[in-house]
């Protein structure tokens, strides 16, 4: 569920970063402007808009989670989920950084899916400890 | 027996393990928990902890605002409205008078690159109705989209009109202090009240709640947001944006103009059409069909 949420945020703003239509107007406070980080440099990683990569995370976190892959106990099924969960966390912190110290400005649809990929990572740590399958006998 | 032993043993392995594991998770999140918390917290004890007052912009050049109140109607006339992406809103309120006079009220700020844009054409509509006296001089900020836009400030400035009566209030400065910006002017209860009713969901879209810029002309027509798309003005001084505005082909003068047609449409329209010789004008009468007034 989650993860289906993260990614229809991840779709909207993937079409708002290749929208052209813009709002002609500032927020009062200036702090929280969604348009300012979604046009900033930063809004860009290794040339690709951070939207795709949301998009492309929360498409293998929709798929890791499903039921079936969490019954099935492949080591690098639960290895692998982990070490997304674990790469999308890292990013997030880094564009909270960013947005925090370099674009001084706030998104509160990019915060809505860092709150989520933080929520996912944690689910996906407590799942793993308490889903390893018991050892095989000798 | 000794395989129920070493089942046992190896169950209670298991369990350590499991243990073990979710101490190691239960860390990790708790890592990253930390970790924006403490971003946050960084960012916001930065700095002192409570923003100084921006000091005054400076005064316009007065090359610049004679010709933006001077601007020829043959040339508003020529440059129509189509340069005006959109146009003020007609709405119903009760009458806002100041002085027995109609009272237009514009909130924004220095900071804001659409203030920026829209403030060119409130100076150039309201100077065909009366006069300016200290308009300031300042710039969008630079680290906000349509980057260093220049453009009057209504902070410290003065109007003088028999037909309208004008409040302007920069609420902010451009200069970044504590993750926000500088404050400036304070807005009074009754302003207040103006932005929380109308620049909120019916006469705007909940997503645009509270943006500015926002201009109550007598509670009959409001302004949410630029008219215009700041991107014509930028990288020009003010002197040079004053400089295209009689020539009728440019995209300054086009833009700016329509949008001055439109609002002096609105005006005009608080003001039962007066003074004729500028409610009259084509353009005029052409904005004012587009708005409804």
């Amino acid at each position: 569920m989650l993860a289906a949420c993260g990614l229809g945020i991840s779709v909207y703003l993937t079409i708002v970063h290749y929208s052209t239509s813009v709002t002609l107007a500032c927020t009062s406070s200036g702090v929280v402007n969604c348009e300012k980080v979604t046009t900033s440099p930063e809004s860009r990683f290794l040339g690709v808009p951070v939207p795709l990569f949301g998009l492309a995370f929360f498409v293998v976190m929709l798929l890791a989670n499903l039921p079936a892959a969490w019954r099935r106990g492949e080591p690098w099924i639960r290895i692998g989920r982990l070490a997304v969960a674990a790469g999308g966390v890292l990013f997030v912190l880094y564009l909270v950084y960013a947005e925090l110290f370099r674009i001084d400005a706030i998104c509160l649809w990019c915060s809505a899916v860092h709150v989520i990929t933080g929520l996912l990572f944690g689910l996906v740590c407590f799942g793993t400890a308490l889903g390893e399958p018991e050892a095989q006998a000798a | 027996m000794a395989v129920s032993k070493r089942q046992k043993r190896q169950a209670a392995e298991a369990q350590k393990r499991k243990t073990r594991n979710l101490y190691i998770a239960a860390t990790a999140f708790a890592v990253v928990i930390l970790a924006v918390v403490g971003l946050v917290i960084f960012k916001v004890a930065g700095g002192d902890s409570k923003p100084k007052p921006a000091a005054a912009s400076n005064l316009a050049p007065t090359s610049v605002v004679d010709a933006v109140s001077n601007w020829s109607t043959d040339t508003l006339n020529a440059v129509g409205t189509s340069g005006a992406l959109t146009v003020p809103k007609a709405i119903s309120g009760p009458p806002l008078k100041q002085n027995g006079k109609p009272l237009v009220v514009y909130i924004g700020a220095e900071y804001c690159p659409f203030c920026a844009a829209e403030r060119w054409a409130m100076v150039a509509a309201l100077a065909r109705f009366g006069k300016w006296h200290n308009l300031g001089a300042t710039h969008s900020s630079t680290s906000d989209v349509y980057p260093d836009t220049a453009t009057f400030s209504f902070h410290g400035a003065d109007y003088a009109s028999s037909y309208v009566a004008f409040q302007g209030k920069e609420t902010a400065s451009n200069v970044p202090q504590n993750g926000a910006y500088a404050p400036l002017d304070t807005l009074t209860p009754e302003q207040e009240a103006l932005i929380r009713t109308y620049d909120a969901a019916p006469y705007v879209s909940s997503a645009d709640a509270g943006s500015i810029p926002f201009i109550d002309f007598a509670n009959q027509f409001l302004v949410a947001g630029a008219s215009y798309d700041p991107q014509v003005l930028q990288g020009m001084s003010m002197s040079e944006i004053a400089a295209q505005l009689e020539n009728p082909k440019s995209d300054v003068a086009h833009a700016i103009g329509g949008t001055t047609n439109a609002l002096t449409a609105a005006i005009c329209g608080t003001t039962n059409q007066e003074p004729a010789s500028v409610c009259t004008q084509p353009a005029v009468q052409a904005a004012a069909k587009r708005i409804g007034g």
